[in-house]
């Protein structure tokens, strides 16, 4: 990797980054924020793509990313945490959404 | 980056569209005549065959849709000829009448007139794509304008990356090709499903938006009355190793493919668009059956983005394999006709990759083999939207 960063926030209001290479607990997660960086560090393996937690969510919190909400938390969790379908679940593809 | 190529070499078709490629298609519309045609056209050199495994027990809308997907694959500008083959000379006659509207020629072989003998139906076939091989041959590719292009736009087995690089590396192509005059579809209803919010903004007027909202309103309901959960459905289990973690995430994503001009129409499975520029089609998520809707609506070229690789493609129009995944790219060398990568690590952006994907876009549209077409992957798979009596 040539550049200076491991994850990317999409959108500046994003509670989520994607990690850019796997990231292991400990790591020290450089997030490419428009043209700025913000440093936290990695609770949990982040596989490349997969999402890391920008700042803590309660559980039913929305979470976003692209600047729009991706999911709902169905558990809390803190900033560094590994981000996926153990800890956030849509709020669309439930039988009782529609 | 330098100006992009604003012509290709095709073949002009006589209902005035252009080819990309030059198939003789030997077509069977029913299960029963599967075979016969097979044979066909594995007799004879560089012919194609498609064959539906299905065509009787069907009615209303299903059997209209099934019918559209048959006759708009015959007329598809990459086909030079046609033979069609199937069991009742009545149903073929059909069929064969509404694809002779392109102009090219048509003929047809039914299990009725050799009395269901399926090998002198093969002789039969043999002999008429023989005819149409030789007159196909003599047809010589010349420069035509990129308005004439009509691309599809499809994603499989997508990531995290998908949504980062692959796609809006595509949506930034579709742009240059809406900028040309050209026409590109994006389908996957179920994956417009959480950004339909965004998309609609995009529609080229009020009712364009509507019909967005309206299709996946129907598409979520559809499944919600099943009773089951689109996570572990779509996203899929192989979306869900990439990062993927809910509809909403992929679509947001997905959407990307489309590019930023306004969104002219929302076709059904199938449908021409009626203008050139940006459409939508109301269609499956399964990316096999998705662009064979776009193939039968004309589309000559396919865009399709992976995140972990996947080699599926169109068998009519060549499909332009994208990754943005480095470790994708490097592993599936004879897959990925398109590297983004460059994106994905900061060293390309999105604007000068788009540009490049371009120009290959119209290499293959001037016959430059994806490598799909080199490994024979091509096929089509026909949706069904009801059940058969």
């Amino acid at each position: 990797m040539t550049i200076g960063w491991n994850a990317i926030a999409i959108d500046p209001q994003d509670g989520v980054a994607v990690a850019l290479r796997d990231l292991s607990p400990g790591d020290e997660v450089i997030v490419r924020v428009g043209g700025k960086v913000e440093t936290l560090t990695a609770r949990a393996a982040v596989a490349l793509g997969h999402k890391i937690a920008r700042r803590a969510h309660a559980a039913g919190e929305p979470v976003t990313k692209y600047g729009a909400r991706i999911a709902l938390a169905i558990k809390a969790f803190a900033a560094g945490d590994h981000v996926h379908v153990h800890n956030i679940k849509s709020a669309r593809a439930r039988k009782e959404s529609v | 980056m330098g100006k992009v190529p604003s012509e290709f070499l095709g073949y002009a078709r006589p209902d005035g569209s252009a080819g990309t490629r030059n198939h003789v298609l030997v077509l069977s519309v029913l299960g029963l005549a599967n075979r016969a045609a097979e044979r066909a056209a594995s007799a004879l050199p560089g012919v194609l065959y498609v064959g539906t495994p299905y065509g009787r027990g069907q009615y209303g809308d299903d059997k209209t849709a099934h019918r559209d997907q048959l006759v708009g694959l015959c007329r598809n500008p990459n086909v030079a000829g046609v033979v069609i083959v199937g069991a009742d000379r009545g149903a073929l006659e059909g069929i064969a009448h509404l694809a002779a509207a392109s102009g090219k020629p048509i003929r047809t072989v039914a299990l009725d007139d050799t009395h269901e003998d399926s090998l002198d139906a093969s002789a039969i076939a043999i002999r008429h794509a023989g005819d149409l091989a030789h007159a196909a041959s003599r047809l010589r590719r010349e420069k035509l304008p990129a308005s004439a292009l009509f691309m599809g736009v499809e994603c499989g087995h997508s990531d995290a990356t998908s949504g980062l690089v692959a796609n809006p590396v595509s949506g930034a192509c579709v742009d240059l090709l809406v900028d040309a005059g050209g026409t590109a579809v994006v389908g996957e209803t179920v994956e417009w499903l959480g950004a339909e919010h965004i998309v609609s903004k995009r529609a080229a007027n009020d009712a364009v938006a509507k019909a967005i909202v309206d299709a996946v309103l129907r598409r979520e309901q559809a499944v919600a009355r099943t009773g089951q959960d689109l996570t572990g459905n779509n996203p899929g289990a192989e979306n869900i190793r990439g990062g993927l973690s809910s509809i909403e995430e992929k679509s947001l994503g997905a959407i990307a493919k489309t590019g930023s001009r306004p969104i002219q129409g929302v076709l059904a499975l199938a449908e021409r668009p009626a203008g050139k520029g940006l459409y939508l089609m109301d269609g499956p998520s399964f990316s096999p059956e998705s662009l064979t809707g776009f193939a039968a609506a004309g589309a000559q070229l396919m865009l399709f983005t992976t995140g972990a690789g996947n080699a599926f493609t169109n068998a009519i129009a060549p499909t332009i394999k994208i990754t943005g995944r480095p470790d994708t790219a490097r592993r599936l060398v004879q897959q990925i006709d398109f590297d983004a990568s460059p994106v994905f690590e900061g060293r390309e952006d999105i604007v000068d990759a788009g540009a490049r994907l371009f120009e290959l876009v119209m290499a293959v549209a001037s016959g430059a083999a994806t490598w799909g077409e080199i490994h024979g992957e091509g096929a089509e798979c026909f949706t069904r939207t009801g059940a058969s009596m």
